[in-house]
């Protein structure tokens, strides 16, 4: 705005002269390198303060300070980064470049991450905090930091790494598929910190079991390892001494009802870790939900499809199953019907299923054949459910609806047609504002985002 | 500062903008208008702005010259935009980019496709109503907004599966309905795509639901076109615009008999014409015995009926009307030509055809799905992938003055658009200097305009 001239800032910056004002930067970022010379006695002189750096880049990040935007400018992402980081205003820079609030019913393809070597990812963990995003890739793990830039790869002793989790701010605990125990990286140095491994001295058919899923909870970490004998079982492992302190839920055998648990969830409002393990066969899903009270370890609810009585839809047994942890629910995606299960945690009895469908014809209704029959993945974030069949991802979006007793669930493509032909989605995870998909055998992590910023593409 | 020194007397300002001088006159910067900073600071003792100097050397030659920069190319328009809001002058902006008096109805050609995420293609397009050239498109159960430098977009979802009926009553809120949804929905882009209120149809019994056929509105009113679910009654609701409260309904058909002679078609066409403070409700039906419509002209304020025509034998598949060529246009279902009547003597002439009138057998279906629009002096009529532009010629030759024109106006045409490999058009609309165009199966909007002209 027009200002009094006491406030008046000048820098000579590689030779050309730019004139703010010490508002200006003080306001957006205190701590910084322009804050602290703003604020030198000589700064408001006739003499303009010097600094040796890039005059064009300097103006566009002293165009960011002033609106809080970052102007389309010809720079690459890493001079800017740079260049924020030698004045001290990345976090500036982190909140203009970073993608608005996830629509994923409106998201589209904005990148692929790929790993330079090994680029196909056997795992992937994205985390809403600092929105980074880890991905396992023939036994190595790259860490892409907020700006989805590499930061670092560090190589593991392992073959291959199946199942990744982040149980401190920069340490992941990953299992294999192909060699046993949970091992605990720090990423940020590389260093192995240390593994663990299931073994019972009473009972020898416990050993060289492998780890099929990891979540991390304030009370250790939970990880599900399956032993060469179909023993299997869900460890709660100690963050500092990384020594088992329970065994939740031991089961032996191989059928649909006592597999492995190949997806464990925490939920910090009452404490319970809920398991599910789904086996696809030729004659369509069957599978298990199961919660357990790490306390008492024992089971506090559980389901099985396709069940008897009234539990399940005939012919129509769960896909796969997430937890929204905020809103303490269980959505479910049917393997035939393509239908959402709705669950209130709270609320749960012998039959908590609240379907919901939606007209809108979706991908289950889609040409998919028979290859990808019954092959799902759902993840929910911020109340938006994503799911995916085969090669395709839609997203059941809830909107305030009348009516229909509140709230009403819509059912979108994400994708195009042509994404699905790029192969079958194995995992899908959401972070930072960010959707990742990963498909089978596919190099890269795709990343969905959503812009106001229309992608116009001219034609002329 | 040691800005330069001027006489009180002079006009000549300087301006200090994030340490470049510009030096422009009080009159340059008066322009602007008032509520603008840039009229502010003409009056201003020290004149400096902590903001970028190269962006303000564009707008500084858009506020002298009204015409953008060739080295404006150099900046985007995002930023440019942003920066003219600052200023307060992003009208001026507007107007060099997309002023409606710039629309070259002949030198049209498509400059950009606008790509929807998701897999649905446009059911129904609507252009801002500002008339600035941005554009709402709904596709499946969302609406993706366009701002008028189609570089911003906004998505928000809706509770229609898929909707049909679609207009920006004011700037960020649309009017919403669908013919297999109950309710026109007002919905508040701003907020997010919340559903302000929903508006029914207020004469039915209130168990059975009505959905949205058409919306229209004046400066004063809304319309909407209700079909009552049971498809034996239509009529055409009346809103106060600003309150969105009931007025009155009219163009009531009720049909309650056992297939009595005219069926109930319901109206899908509601547009107002402001230079006769009339409403024209058209619409068709096709059933077994052949395809059927209406055209009718409402006086809203006395709510009489001026004018009607019933259409039995080329009936149209679609109807508009021109304001600036005072007359209704139509496209003929069976034969695919273009009609027009004089508004100035409804019911006169009747259609007079514009295109070749050969003997047609009505079995034909030549026109179906054609759509008809105008805009400014020109109808755009679309026939399966092109599209017919059809313009009024002036010649001074009225009636039989000569042997070679018969007409008594005369209108000729020229085709474009059918490049081969295209698919059928869906949706006409127009805004700003620009035409939008939507084809059957395709998740993009095309955009039509003068090459000299775009964005």
């Amino acid at each position: 705005m027009v200002s009094d001239v006491s406030n008046r800032l000048k820098l000579n910056v590689g030779g050309e002269i730019f004139e703010t004002t010490s508002s200006t930067i003080q306001s957006t970022c205190p701590d910084s390198l322009l804050a602290a010379l703003s604020s030198t006695p000589t700064s408001h002189g006739s003499n303009p303060i010097f600094i040796d750096r890039d005059p064009e880049i300097f103006s566009v990040i002293l165009n960011l300070l002033r609106t809080k935007r970052l102007s389309s400018a010809v720079f690459s992402k890493q001079e800017l980064l740079d260049e924020a980081l030698y004045y001290g205003v990345e976090s500036l820079l982190r909140s203009a470049m970073s993608p608005p609030p996830l629509q994923a019913f409106d998201a589209s393809l904005t990148s692929t991450i790929t790993p330079a070597t090994d680029g196909v990812p056997s795992a992937f963990t994205a985390t809403a905090g600092d929105a980074s995003l880890w991905i396992a890739h023939g036994g190595m793990i790259s860490v892409y930091d907020w700006s989805l830039s590499h930061a670092v790869t560090v190589r593991t002793h392992l073959a291959d790494v199946t199942s990744i989790c982040r149980v401190w701010d920069e340490a992941a605990a990953i299992g294999s598929g192909s060699a046993s125990g949970l091992h605990f990286y720090d990423l940020s140095s590389g260093r192995y910190l240390g593994s663990t491994h299931w073994t019972d001295p009473e009972d020898p058919r416990i050993h060289k079991s492998r780890v099929a899923a990891v979540t991390d909870s304030p009370r250790g970490v939970f990880a599900s390892f399956d032993c060469l004998h179909r023993e299997n079982s869900v460890l709660q492992i100690d963050k500092s001494t990384l020594q088992v302190t329970a065994v939740i839920g031991q089961q032996s055998g191989s059928s649909a009802k006592n597999s492995v648990p190949e997806k464990l969830r925490w939920v910090p409002d009452n404490g319970l870790l809920i398991g599910s393990a789904v086996q696809r066969g030729v004659f369509g899903c069957s599978g298990y939900i199961r919660i357990w009270d790490p306390r008492s370890r024992d089971i506090v609810w559980e389901t099985s499809e396709p069940g008897s009585g009234r539990s399940s839809r005939f012919g129509d047994a769960l896909a796969d199953v997430d937890v929204d942890v905020e809103e303490s629910v269980i959505y479910k995606v049917c393997s035939k019907s393509g239908d959402l299960g709705v669950a209130d945690l709270r609320k749960l009895g012998e039959d908590p299923w609240v379907y919901v469908s939606d007209e809108n014809p979706g991908a289950w209704s889609a040409d998919e054949g028979g290859r990808s029959r019954g092959y799902s993945v759902v993840h929910c974030y911020r109340k938006q459910v994503v799911a995916a069949r085969g090669g395709s991802l839609e997203v059941w979006s809830s909107v305030e609806g009348k009516g229909s007793g509140g709230l009403v669930r819509r059912r979108n493509f994400v994708d195009k047609g042509e994404d699905c032909k790029r192969g079958v989605i194995s995992r899908v995870e959401a972070g930072g504002d960010r959707l990742f998909v990963s498909r089978e055998c596919m190099e890269g992590v795709e990343v969905w985002e959503s812009s106001n910023a229309s992608s116009v593409i001219s034609v002329v | 500062m040691n800005l330069p020194a001027s006489a009180p007397e002079s006009n000549v300002v300087s301006i200090n903008v994030g340490g470049r001088i510009f030096q422009t006159t009080k009159q340059t910067l008066t322009l602007a208008g008032t509520d603008s900073l840039l009229s502010q600071l003409a009056t201003e003792s020290t004149r400096f702005v902590d903001r970028d100097p190269g962006l303000f050397s564009v707008l500084l030659y858009i506020l002298r010259t009204g015409n953008l920069p060739a080295r404006s190319t150099s900046f985007d328009i995002r930023d440019l935009i942003e920066e003219s809001r600052y200023y307060g002058i992003e009208p001026f902006l507007i107007d060099s980019l997309s002023n409606p008096s710039q629309f070259e109805a002949f030198d049209l050609r498509k400059s950009v496709i606008l790509p929807l995420n998701g897999r649905d293609s446009p059911s129904t397009i609507a252009p801002t109503s500002n008339g600035g050239g941005g554009l709402h498109v709904a596709h499946g159960s969302k609406i993706t907004s366009f701002d008028w430098s189609l570089r911003r977009k906004s998505t928000v979802l809706t509770n229609f599966s898929a909707v049909d009926s679609l207009l920006e009553i004011s700037p960020g809120v649309l009017a919403a309905g669908a013919t297999d949804f109950p309710g026109l929905q007002i919905i508040d882009l701003d907020n997010g795509g919340f559903v302000r209120t929903t508006l029914n149809w207020e004469n039915v019994a209130t168990t059975t639901t009505s959905t949205v056929q058409a919306v229209g509105s004046s400066s004063e009113f809304l319309f909407a076109s209700f079909e009552s679910s049971r498809r034996n009654s239509n009529s055409v609701m009346v809103y106060d615009l600003s309150t969105l409260l009931p007025l009155f309904e009219m163009d009531r058909c009720d049909n309650y008999g056992v297939g009595g002679g005219d069926s109930v078609i319901p109206s899908n066409k509601l547009r107002w014409i402001r230079s006769c403070n009339l409403l024209m409700v058209s619409g068709s039906h096709a059933s077994p015995s052949g395809v059927s419509g209406h055209v009718r002209f409402w006086d809203v304020r006395s709510r009489d009926m001026v004018w009607e025509i019933k259409e039995r034998g080329d009936c149209f598949s679609d109807v508009t009307v021109s304001e600036n060529l005072s007359a209704v246009f139509k496209v003929g279902v069976a034969s695919g030509e273009v009609y027009y009547t004089d508004l100035r003597s409804l019911g006169g002439k009747g259609w007079v055809c514009l295109g070749e009138e050969k003997k047609r057998s009505l079995d034909e279906r030549k026109g179906v799905g054609c759509r008809i629009e105008s805009y400014g002096n020109h109808v755009f009529c679309s026939k399966g992938n092109g599209i017919e532009l059809w313009s009024e010629v002036i010649t001074g030759l009225v009636g039989n003055a000569s042997r070679d024109v018969l007409e008594e106006r005369v209108f000729r045409k020229n085709s474009f658009a059918a490049d081969s490999g295209e698919n059928k058009i869906t949706g006409l609309a127009f805004g700003g200097n620009r035409m939008f165009v939507t084809r059957k199966d395709q998740q993009f909007i095309e955009v039509w305009q003068s090459p000299s002209r775009g964005v």
